[in-house]
């Protein structure tokens, strides 16, 4: 369909005939199954929608939310009305920001420091192992992580509690030893971090950071590969150091899959971190854990009102495709690569 | 050449392999299999238990149990709703209603009067309890409900509990209130501030984990002499029975502001607000904790625990107190004899293709022959029998009957299958072991024996010392707050009182200006407006009332 032309530009053949059609007949078909295959399973059960604004309760067939009674903006009413419902919101927002830039910034500079090793095969051994936590399930991590950051658990112990570790080790140093003393830091352990609310988002983001950053490296590590050598032994020619072909090679080599990785994980901020604040929170820190989909969990799922469900759902998509729509425009604005 | 021995052998072996699947399936077609869930955590018994098996060989009928893991029931049911995946059986606690609406269960009634088993489980009035607005019955409670003669040794209950080698070490002093009860373990642990392994003790804990947090929510009931009505105090001394709010009332602040000051004395568990129910249990299980305010069905599993780690010997089994408020008073921790919950049982869902044969197993597991299967195991395996037919355990079969391993592969209770306590149609044994009063005797531990001698009783329920007396009609009025919904008259009150009291009774026992906060609390508690749910309270009163009038 494209044919070479004598000085190499490629001409694009744009009119469809009947005969290139009957030709690819096969290719279309295939094609018109995807497109069916779309619709039932993309599109349709957005009809679902509609329950956001009924008064629909479980029954025996998904027919009945089609059938209930409308009741307008009724759900969405009630969840604007409950200031728990905004907490959850900024809760939601702000540990995905958190999680954003963090794990951002770290799976970047990991991918490049991991770069720079040059022996292969403590290269290969500090990746495996640094992606090995991305298969443990939310599960198993957030209970070790509980541990952990109980009085008894090792981030005490390592800070002190008990056996003045971290006081033994530093007391050498005379600084840290007034420090130590004037702050009376050694009668504040065991710190307990699960009852002060201001600890919770710092330990999420470290949960984050512990299981994902591995994994999260892997696509920049990817990226970094296909940067052409000649580039690096060039940059070597003029004289810039290790450091200064991380910045104006490694760096502005990967830029474009960053833009592209940061404005398609804008969209998941507001699902932020479901697991870490439904398996890490307590009574004590409710105001500071509570997330969107905790929230929809209490009070639609609990109390199997899909209604309202369906109503928190669509006020996340919409927040969302907003998140995303203005990213890209900040993003076209400062003449980056773009989503659309 | 290779290819070519491959392919064969591959179709040998995939040859193989659908013999034996076809061997299988013939094999499990001499008895149906049924699927069911609890709300409970629990544990799954192994697919090849040998009791499972002779049970099904007998009945023709075997259950797949699966229990609450990690989430809460009405969670949990929600999403077996949602993703219609519900098992043939299904105990769904106070996810019921939910069930009922979307119409996923079926009606005992025909099947009640066709099994004798079943319809004798519950009198008339009794059934009555359980029919719901279409005046059919859709389930039936599995728990407290005894025929023949009653047999009760354990106190199954809430109380304040305490280690048996506290009260040894105090020489068995008179423990009647709540500052008796802090007293003793305050003088307890500045005497001895760290147990054997050098681990320091926690004088007292509190598990405040999601429904759980009745531990540190309902004690101002019992204090003040009332039974446990769960969601409200039922008072009758105006003649008329009316229905008092708990949450407010004198003696719970009494009771809060202790704990406070308890807290500021590290008497109380530092991390008792944020401990998961695992490390409540882990805690328990390890000796360390010398007192908590808590069910026993809750935490009853740990005394395996101990045992195996010869604990229990050093005194680490906890004895219920019957404490109250001021000295003097009655208290009604014990409940004596059967409490009828009709907010919870096992149903039958619609999910299963053979109800026939669903009811007539409930009907089969309550067959005396089958009951001791379940609950003593296999004659001369789990128990002997002597002269006289009374059943008996040696030292082996009580250690086997602790330990887990064996538990899981060869024991098989249905615990949340249709069930009796008191005594066997034998009239010799008790339906239950623990129940059995010789056997109760033997199976406990030295330090506990001695507390039992040294305050001159017999057992658990004869300590704590509740005095026994009838039931009120309505008891107990929490089987209709457990069902209360969101949307129901009342509902909203009630969930957001929940939400209230989770957040702020564990900051009452941490803060440094208890009154202060109490102040803030009451203002927090006043603007869910808790009178809305009093009054849907007050009418189910006299609505209980008047139904049980027809009876009388």
């Amino acid at each position: 369909m494209a044919r070479a032309k004598k000085n190499g530009d490629i001409e694009i053949k744009r009119k469809i005939t009947v005969k290139e059609l009957k030709k690819q007949w096969v290719l279309l078909a295939w094609s018109a199954a995807l497109v069916i295959y779309g619709l039932i399973f993309y599109y349709s059960p957005l009809l679902g929608l509609v329950m956001a604004f009924k008064r629909y309760k479980i029954g025996t067939t998904l027919l009945d939310a089609f059938t209930a009674e409308w009741c307008g903006f009724e759900h969405f009413q009630f969840l604007f009305s409950k200031p728990l419902f905004w907490e959850a919101l900024r809760n939601t927002v702000c540990m995905g920001v958190i999680n954003l830039v963090t794990s951002f910034i770290l799976a970047i500079t990991f991918a490049i420091l991991l770069n720079e090793i040059k022996i292969s095969f403590i290269k290969k051994s500090i990746q495996t192992i640094s992606y090995l936590p991305h298969f443990l399930s939310w599960v198993i991590v957030c209970s070790i992580i509980h541990q952990a950051f109980t009085s008894k658990g090792i981030v005490n112990v390592l800070l002190g509690a008990g056996t003045n570790l971290a006081y033994d080790v530093f007391c050498g140093i005379p600084f840290v030893n007034d420090w130590f003393l004037d702050n009376n830091i050694l009668n504040k352990f065991p710190y307990l971090f699960w009852s002060d609310e201001n600890w919770f988002w710092p330990i999420v983001a470290f949960t984050n950071l512990w299981k994902e950053t591995g994994w999260n490296a892997i696509i920049y590590l990817a990226a970094i590969t296909s940067i052409d050598p000649c580039l690096y032994e060039a940059a070597s020619i003029d004289g810039a150091g290790r450091f200064g072909k991380m910045f104006h090679i490694t760096l502005p080599g990967i830029r474009s899959t960053v833009v592209i990785l940061l404005l398609m994980n804008v969209g998941w901020i507001l699902n932020a971190g479901f697991e870490m604040a439904y398996l890490l929170d307590n009574e004590t820190i409710r105001h500071f854990s509570t997330t969107i989909d905790i929230y929809s969990l209490e009070w639609a799922i609990k109390s199997m009102n899909y209604g309202r469900g369906t109503a928190i759902g669509l006020f996340k998509s919409l927040a969302s495709v907003s998140l995303i729509v203005i990213a890209n425009g900040i993003a076209k604005l400062f003449g980056e690569e773009s989503l659309f | 050449m290779k290819k070519r021995t491959v392919v064969p052998v591959l179709l040998g072996l995939s040859a193989l392999a659908i013999a034996a699947t076809a061997g299988c399936t013939q094999k499990q077609e001499k008895y149906k299999t049924f699927t069911m869930f609890a709300t409970m955590t629990g544990t799954e018994i192994s697919d090849d238990n040998e009791v499972q098996q002779i049970i099904a060989e007998k009945t023709g009928v075997k259950v797949k149990e699966s229990w609450l893991a990690g989430q809460d029931p009405a969670e949990a049911v929600g999403t077996m709703l949602a993703s219609d995946t519900l098992t043939d059986y299904i105990d769904a606690g106070n996810a019921f209603p939910d069930l009922l609406e979307a119409k996923k269960l079926v009606a005992w009634d025909p099947y009640i009067e066709k099994y004798p088993n079943l319809k004798a489980m519950y009198t008339e009035a009794e059934w009555d309890g359980f029919r719901q607005a279409d005046g059919k019955i859709y389930w039936a409670n599995v728990f407290q409900n005894h025929k023949n003669a009653a047999t009760t040794c354990t106190h199954n209950d809430e109380a304040f509990w305490i280690q048996a080698r506290v009260l040894e070490w105090g020489g068995y002093p008179e423990v009647k209130t709540l500052d008796d009860y802090f007293n003793l373990i305050e003088k307890y642990i500045a005497a001895n501030p760290t147990d054997k392994d050098g681990a320091k003790f926690i004088g007292y804990t509190c598990l405040c984990e999601g429904w759980k947090y009745y531990c540190i929510e309902n004690a101002g009931q019992f204090l003040d002499g009332y039974p446990n009505d769960g969601s409200v105090i039922v008072d009758k001394s105006s003649g008329k029975p009316t229905i008092v709010d708990y949450n407010t009332t004198p003696t719970t602040k009494r009771y809060l502001k202790k704990l406070n000051e308890e807290y500021a004395k590290g008497i109380v568990d530092r991390e008792f607000a944020t401990q998961t129910e695992d490390e409540y249990i882990a805690n328990l299980s390890s000796g360390h904790v010398l007192g908590m305010c808590d069910q026993y069905w809750n935490f009853q599993q740990i005394n395996d625990t101990l045992k195996s780690h010869g604990r229990d010997l050093d005194g680490c089994n906890y004895i219920p107190l019957g404490l109250t408020i001021e000295k003097g008073m009655e208290n009604r921790w014990h409940t004596y004899g059967d409490t009828v919950n009709v907010s919870s049982g096992v149903a039958v869902t619609t999910a299963c293709k053979d109800p026939e044969a669903a009811f007539k197993f409930l009907s089969d597991v309550l067959d005396q022959e089958i009951h001791d299967l379940r609950f003593w195991g296999v004659k001369d395996v789990d128990y002997k029998v002597d002269e006289n037919g009374k059943f008996y355990h040696t030292e082996e079969m009580r250690k086997n009957a602790a330990d887990a391993d064996y538990k899981r592969n060869h024991l098989c209770t249905y615990s949340y299958l249709p069930q009796w306590g008191g005594t066997s149609d034998d009239h010799i044994n008790a339906n239950f072991p623990t129940e059995q009063g010789s056997e109760f005797q033997l199976s406990l531990a030295e330090p506990v024996v001695n507390v039992f001698k040294a305050y001159g009783v017999d057992n658990y329920v004869q300590m704590i010392g509740s005095p026994e007396e009838p039931l009120g009609a309505w008891f107990p009025m929490w089987s209709y707050s457990n069902d209360l919904k969101p949307e129901m008259e009342g509902g909203m009150a009630w969930k957001e009182m929940g939400e209230v009291k989770h957040e702020w009774l564990p900051k009452l026992v941490t803060t440094d200006d208890f009154d202060g906060m109490w102040e803030d609390y009451m203002k927090a508690y006043e603007a869910v407006h808790p009178q809305e749910f009093l009054d849907v309270m007050q009418v189910e009163l006299d609505r209980r009332i008047e139904a049980a009038a027809k009876y009388n």
